[in-house]
């Protein structure tokens, strides 16, 4: 396998794999052998964001055909809260039931065991390479933003 | 003015959970036993129609009145104002719960909301609103009661024991109220005109909780008539009055659920009370997660805007019509600015938007 990319984020470096497509929203997409359908998971830069997972919760059914930034679930870490949302129009086939019973694996292994559910969609995704240069280009504004939001 | 008693009502929550009518029937209770106050319970406030008996006593009080309700305090100020219940606010000393961090009270963040262009309805007593989601225990709302019946009451002028078996409404001085005709009807735990409780009468008519209704209550101290609500709902809920004034007016129009156009609001003055997120049912400041960041806006949330259009479109599509997505009452402003790079205000407005205040 081709050596993984990494973006620093200040002095961490987060591993962003190759053999695997990207949404804008931080999820990776990777293929199964079936047409556009494929397991999608969190990149190491949520993670980092995120840091340890306490709690996940989907609050929609699996089999649902969701729209780009639906609301599709909860989560909640130990710096963070947040809405989880459709990485773009498809179908949520269904989720990963070992995260169920264990939201953590999300930290331990999130480019695979620690996957979150099956999807299904025709839209354009992002290389690893275009995928980094996004989080290039939107390092400064994120940065921006926590910061905003640690001050207040 | 001759002294009279405070009134309180308890708005019930809807449903049957246990515990909650235990708080609220053990506040009840104490203060009857206690005899400072009329007090009275109604079923939830909010759902209430206009004719509604409960409405119609409540609006025959023209003096102080605390309301307990299991709402945020704005919500239930306005939905009381909705409803031809106004007064000035009086403000509350009740404890800070368990959830509420130690910042600003309310007071202070008043001063610095945005200038609305207020009620149309001025009179002059005060109304005490309580959110029973603030404590577990009677004794902290029956403490704060007897407060406020310190503070709005004069002196009597009567011996304690005279105003605990007394009509206050026979006072000498005190022909302002109308009092309800049904009067004698009055119950130890119900409000004057009440139906008996069931099983006590074999007439028909059920003591059931009103229908559950779903509709904007507007905050008129923010809201600043900009019309942008009326642009954006497509099913006719807003009007206006003679004044020119935005006004709900179609409420069972609005779709169950579908909070669509409080988010378009500028102003944050249209709240929906049952809606889930804290800021949209009313509340003063975020309520759960304030110590952790909200990464939300990050991991791909929609805009208020382009969640609203995604929220009507639902409503549309369910009524059989055509989806409109962002075409249709969205304010000129924001697609103005659509295509522009962010600059640094727009960023520091985005964090502000993520602390979903």
């Amino acid at each position: 396998m081709p050596d993984p990319l990494q973006f620093m984020m200040g002095e961490y470096q987060a591993i962003i794999p190759v053999d695997r497509r990207y949404f804008r929203n931080h999820m990776w997409f990777q293929m199964s052998a079936e047409m556009n359908t494929g397991r999608v998971g969190l990149t190491a830069y949520a993670i980092r964001l995120l840091q340890d997972v306490y709690f996940l919760d989907w609050t929609i059914d699996p089999q649902t055909q969701v729209v780009l930034k639906q609301e599709i679930g909860e989560i909640e870490s130990s710096k963070a809260v947040s809405s989880i949302f459709a990485p773009a129009a498809g179908l949520i086939h269904d989720f990963n039931p070992a995260l169920m019973q264990d939201p953590s694996l999300i930290n331990g292994d999130n480019y695979s065991t620690g996957w979150m559910f099956h999807f299904e969609t025709q839209v354009e995704t992002m290389s690893a390479e275009e995928y980094v240069a996004h989080l290039s280009g939107s390092w400064e504004e994120t940065q921006r933003v926590l910061k905003g939001q640690y001050n207040a | 003015m001759a002294p009279r008693k405070l009134t309180v009502v308890i708005s019930q929550a809807p449903g049957k959970n246990p515990v909650k009518h235990e708080l609220e029937e053990e506040i009840a209770t104490q203060l009857m036993l206690a005899g400072t106050c009329e007090v009275s319970l109604i079923p939830n406030l909010y759902d209430l129609p206009a004719d509604h008996h409960g409405l119609l006593w409540l609006r025959s009080i023209s003096g102080d009145l605390v309301v307990l309700s299991w709402l945020y305090e704005r919500a239930a100020r306005w939905t009381l104002d909705r409803n031809g219940i106004s007064g000035l606010e009086g403000i509350t000393q009740l404890p800070k719960g368990a959830d509420d961090d130690e910042d600003e009270d309310s007071a202070e963040e008043s001063a610095d909301a945005p200038q609305g262009i207020g009620s149309v309805r001025k009179t002059n007593r005060h109304i005490y609103v309580m959110d029973l989601r603030q404590h577990h225990e009677a004794a902290v709302y029956l403490e704060e009661i007897q407060r406020i019946a310190r503070e709005a009451v004069p002196p009597p002028a009567l011996v304690p024991l005279e105003m605990s078996f007394g009509r206050p409404e026979a006072s000498p001085g005190e022909a302002i109220a109308p009092v309800p005709a049904a009067v004698e009807f009055k119950l130890p735990l119900g409000f004057p005109g009440m139906v008996p409780a069931a099983g006590e009468t074999a007439v028909a008519v059920p003591v059931t909780d009103p229908r559950r209704r779903w509709y904007p209550v507007i905050d008129y101290s923010r809201c600043t008539n900009c019309m942008e609500c009326i642009d954006f709902c497509l099913f006719g809920v807003y009007g206006v009055d003679q004044l020119d004034r935005i006004l709900v007016e179609e409420q069972d129009n609005c779709k169950r659920g579908c909070p669509a156009c409080s988010r378009v609001c500028p102003a944050n003055a249209i709240i929906f009370p049952e809606h889930k997120t804290a800021a949209i049912a009313g509340a003063p400041t975020s309520a759960a997660g304030d110590f952790k960041i909200d990464l939300s806006k990050l991991f791909g949330a929609p805009t208020a805007l382009e969640l609203a259009a995604q929220e009507r479109d639902t409503e549309l599509v369910a009524d059989g019509r055509e989806a409109v997505g962002l075409s249709i009452g969205i304010p000129k402003r924001q697609s103005a600015q659509a295509e522009q790079p962010k600059d640094d205000l727009d960023n520091l407005m985005d964090a502000l938007d993520d602390l979903d205040l």
